[in-house]
This record gives structure tokens, C-alpha cells and sequence, in this order.
């Protein structure tokens, strides 16, 4: 493994998943390990019902033209590449007890935990950013 | 037009999927083998060369035809830069400076196609490795012949395998094109 990056997610808008995603699938490519933390409004980037309807953020809806122009993959699409390279997605337990929900609400593959899974895997990481 | 081993399309594809794409098709080549990546993202250039830097692997050179980017990467060998050079007789490439005007001398380039084609010796013939022995019929065996690669290994190979089909005035130019100094040209696209 060429490096170690560690994301978490805490919005949950379309442009909120474009980042996260496509910095996750890029360091997977370039080899390095990857994990996730959604929590707060980043669990919609992984909601099996609202993962494919995101919605764009207010003042905002004019750029989906633009999205679909550019021919930009759609987020279920960079889900499941993201996985393919193996990407860890970890949703945040707390966040889950607090809006009802089970694990089944989320795509498959994911793993729950707290916040120190999160940080036991990001306390050596070479890359952590927040989105 | 340059010959490779594979061709990846990933044109019409936003960022990150040409890179994407790129790291899954490496995994089907066998080291040293060499892909182009066509790509119509402007920002898969500095992408794929980063991308290179970061997983080892050998960045050749990018064409632009209209608005499609083609991409050419050299999958690496871990072994290449270790192995130990046997062929005996050697030039520096001070040494092949001095002989380039010299007309009883040929320099043959047995890189692969994409690798000479972004940088060579003016003059120097291309034979990639693997063709060299159903071409060598194609050399002049009066002739000196000065074999080159990347970084010597490949072409210490070669000049073991020319001399071995009756060629009895061949060297290895050890250094390698990395070290080369001299002037260079580029295939015309």
C-alpha cells in the first residue's frame, strides 16, 4: 500500500458525495488504503433510498445540466467502484441510533461503529480530510 | 500511430474514472508491457502522470489528436533495475557520443515502440526486445552494433543474443537512455 487516507463525511448533498467519492476512488486507484466515516447527514451518501437522488444544494439545481454534461458517473456508480477497490465504508452508530436506522437502510458491504473504529484507523493515516 | 500491448478507452470519462479504469487494465499486463490510455478529460494528464509517479510505474509520453488525450504508460518490473548486466563488452554513453558520426556504427534501440517513439537517438533503429530475434536479419552484420534501452538490462539481453546469432561486433551501452545527455528526437505524429 503506497499510503493510508481517511475521510469523513458529514454532509449530505450531491456536491458532499462527488467529493467524498471521488477522492476516496482516486487514493484507491493510487493504492492506497481507504476508509470512510459517514455520519450526521453524510449516512445519505450511503442510504440505499436517497443515495441515487441526492439533492443539490440550495441555490444550486442549475448545475445538473452541468453535471450531465461533463458525463459524470452517478453516485451508486462510484459506490460500488469504490467498493470494487476496496474502500471501507463505515457508518457512524451513533448517527443511526438518533434517525431510527438499521443497517439494512444502507448499501451492503458497510461496517458500523463509533468514533474510535474511525480513529483507530486514522490515526496513522498519511491523507485525512473532512467533507 | 504507436504500437502497444493494450489499448484503454476511457474517452467521455470525468475524473476519477480515467485513472480508475487505468489501475484495473495495468493489472492485466505483464511488466515491462506498455498501454495507451485515451482520455477526453483535460485533467487526466497531470493525473496520469502523478498517478505514474505515485505507483511506480514508467509515464512514456501523451499525444493530443482533436480533443482526445492519448496516454502511454510502461507497466514496471521490479526486477529490471537489480538484474546484473553480463554482456561484457561495454560503451559509456560518453563513448557513444563520440561514435554516433562514425558511418560503420548503428545504434539499435530495443525499447518498446512507445518508449522510442517519445525520445531516441537520432538514427537509432527501433527493435523492441521481444522482435529482436525474428529482425535481426534486418541488420548489417559488418557493422558495429551498439544496443540501448531504458537502463541497460534490456539491451545487455539484446547484445548477449546478437552475439549468440553470429554478430561479432555488438556492445552493450549500459548506461541507458536515462543517463543520456545527448541530443534526442521524437517519432512525428
Amino acid at each position: 500500500m503506497a499510503g493510508k487516507t481517511a475521510i469523513i463525511a458529514s454532509n449530505g448533498t450531491l456536491f458532499d458525495a462527488y467529493k467524498v467519492y471521488n477522492i476516496a476512488t482516486a487514493a484507491a486507484a493510487s493504492d492506497h488504503e481507504v476508509a470512510i466515516f459517514f455520519t450526521f447527514e453524510g449516512l445519505n451518501l450511503i442510504n440505499k433510498e436517497a443515495y441515487s437522488q441526492l439533492a443539490m444544494p440550495e441555490g444550486k439545481e442549475g448545475i445538473a445540466e452541468g453535471f450531465k454534461k461533463a458525463n459524470v458517473p452517478a453516485i451508486p456508480e462510484l459506490v460500488e467502484m469504490a467498493q470494487e477497490l476496496g474502500v471501507r465504508f463505515i457508518g457512524c452508530q451513533m448517527t443511526m441510533d438518533v434517525l431510527g436506522l438499521e443497517q439494512e437502510a444502507f448499501v451492503d458491504g458497510i461496517e458500523v461503529g463509533g468514533a474510535v473504529t474511525f480513529l483507530e484507523f486514522a490515526k496513522d493515516a498519511d491523507v485525512t480530510l473532512t467533507f | 500511430m504507436i504500437q502497444t500491448d493494450k489499448v484503454l478507452d476511457a474517452k467521455g470519462l470525468a475524473c476519477p474514472m480515467p485513472i480508475v479504469r487505468t489501475k484495473k487494465a495495468m493489472k492485466e499486463l505483464a511488466p515491462g508491457q506498455v498501454i495507451e490510455v485515451q482520455a477526453t478529460d483535460k485533467g487526466s494528464l497531470a493525473d496520469i502522470k502523478a498517478w505514474a509517479k505515485s505507483s511506480g510505474h514508467q509515464y512514456l509520453g501523451t499525444t493530443e489528436e482533436g480533443d482526445v488525450l492519448k496516454h502511454y504508460l510502461r507497466k514496471a518490473s521490479e526486477t529490471e533495475e537489480q538484474e546484473e548486466k553480463q554482456f561484457p563488452h561495454t560503451v559509456t554513453n560518453d563513448d557513444l557520443q563520440d561514435q554516433l558520426s562514425r558511418k560503420d556504427v548503428l545504434v539499435v534501440d530495443v525499447r518498446e515502440p512507445a518508449e522510442y517513439a517519445f525520445g531516441h537517438i537520432p538514427g537509432a533503429v527501433s527493435i523492441p526486445l521481444g522482435e529482436l530475434d525474428s529482425r535481426a536479419g534486418e541488420l548489417e552484420k559488418d557493422k558495429e552494433i551498439i544496443v540501448i534501452c531504458r537502463t541497460g538490462n534490456r539491451s545487455d539481453f539484446a547484445a548477449k543474443q546478437l552475439a549468440d546469432s553470429g554478430f561479432s561486433r555488438v556492445k552493450n551501452a549500459a548506461d541507458g537512455m536515462t543517463q543520456w545527455n545527448g541530443p534526442t528526437e521524437q517519432n512525428e505524429a
